[in-house]
């Protein structure tokens, strides 16, 4: 092997260590052929070069080689790396994309409280990810499978609560806690089984239907911020949407009123 | 970001480097370096002269080149590489593919101009 100064030496591993890390993985082309064959291509270039060979005259030669991490086409590498090198190197939506699955996938092997927190970061690169594409006029395509799920989860965690958190406390205090009981006065012991069942359930779907009114108003007020904070899902959803589920729970609700009145 | 003619040029060159290096090894056998020099010789066709070396690799785990040791007055040995058999048939499917296209694009910019 050529005789090179310390500091050309130095540069010349660096750059066979980047060799063999940008050629692992790429199953047509053997890194160790490869290797050989820059190292002989510098024996040759540098041939006539008094030694030992500095820096500057070995530095020439492999900028005309240029960097190994270019010379694999990404459709020649395995699919590993070239998710890697997505994230790594990759178009900024495509890093995105990813960023925000690995972090969402990553949520589930510290649930809860880092499952928690590991969610927030992955929904806001969703969103950066989704208005990136929207700003440079890019369809998601197929990208959608690491951008949604985050996005998609974060929404039902908020959804779920929000349509049956208060209506559910008040079933339970009502019933559970025999609140309904207690303040009306009634002797639970002293009703049918039947006439119990048809006081609570006439309850449960008042309350709930209630519920499902205010919810469709509130919901119908944060229409605009809920829109934006999940689009693309939200994309195709209207304010009318809210106006079935005010509807829905209107009618619940008079059967529910209607069930328990008779039933009192 | 690179613009379209540069991005496409550069796609171009990737497709047809494994034609010209298989077109380069038509006649004698050669050392890595010389078929690199030869390329790079040929202006617009090599971007990076390592690009290179993993299509030789790949060209000889698909047996289309073959690989020997030579001696070398100049220095260490060195490693040629000279076409198989079944390199030979490949490359000569290629050249008539490639002219075929040729044609076609000339035959289309043709029709254009009339």
């Amino acid at each position: 092997m050529i005789e090179l100064t310390p500091t050309a030496r130095e540069r010349f591993d660096a750059y066979l260590s980047r060799l063999r890390s940008a050629l692992r993985g790429t199953p047509q082309v053997e890194a160790e052929e490869v290797e050989q064959n820059v190292r002989e291509h510098i024996e040759v270039a540098l041939g006539g070069v008094p030694a030992p060979v500095g820096a500057e005259h070995l530095g020439a030669v492999l900028d005309r080689l240029g960097p190994p991490e270019r010379w694999i086409a990404d459709d020649e590498q395995s699919a590993w790396k070239r998710a890697i090198n997505r994230l790594r190197s990759g178009p900024e939506d495509w890093r995105l994309a990813y960023l925000s699955f690995a972090l969402f996938a990553a949520s589930f092997l510290f649930l809860p409280i880092g499952g928690v927190l590991l969610l927030i970061p992955a929904f806001v690169v969703s969103r950066a990810a989704v208005s990136l594409l929207a700003e440079k006029g890019d369809p998601i395509g197929a990208r959608r499978w690491l951008i949604y799920p985050a996005i998609a989860t974060v929404m039902v965690i908020l959804l779920v609560p929000v349509l049956v958190g208060p209506p559910a406390g008040i079933v339970a205090w009502s019933i559970e806690e025999k609140g309904l009981y207690r303040a009306s006065g009634l002797d639970r012991d002293e009703l049918l089984l039947a006439e119990r069942v048809q006081l609570e359930t006439g309850l449960v779907m008042a309350v709930f239907g209630a519920w499902w009114m205010i919810a469709a108003a509130i919901l119908a007020a944060a229409y605009r911020p809920l829109q934006i904070a999940f689009r693309p899902i939200l994309d195709r959803w209207r304010r009318r949407h809210l106006a079935v589920l005010a509807l829905v729970g209107a009618i619940i609700a008079a059967i529910g009123a209607t069930v328990f009145y008779v039933t009192w | 970001m690179p613009d379209f003619y540069e991005n496409w040029t550069t796609q171009l060159r990737k497709g047809l480097l494994e034609l010209a290096i298989l077109n380069t090894l038509g006649g004698d056998a050669l050392y890595g370096y010389e078929i690199v020099r030869r390329l790079g010789d040929v202006d617009g066709l090599v971007i990076t002269e390592g690009t290179v070396y993993p299509i030789l690799s790949r060209l000889r785990n698909e047996e289309y080149v073959e690989t020997y040791i030579e001696e070398s007055p100049e220095g260490p040995a060195r490693k040629y590489y000279r076409l198989t058999s079944r390199g030979r048939d490949e490359l000569r499917r290629m050249n008539r593919h490639w002219e075929r296209l040729h044609e076609a694009v000339g035959q289309v910019r043709k029709e254009r101009s009339k």
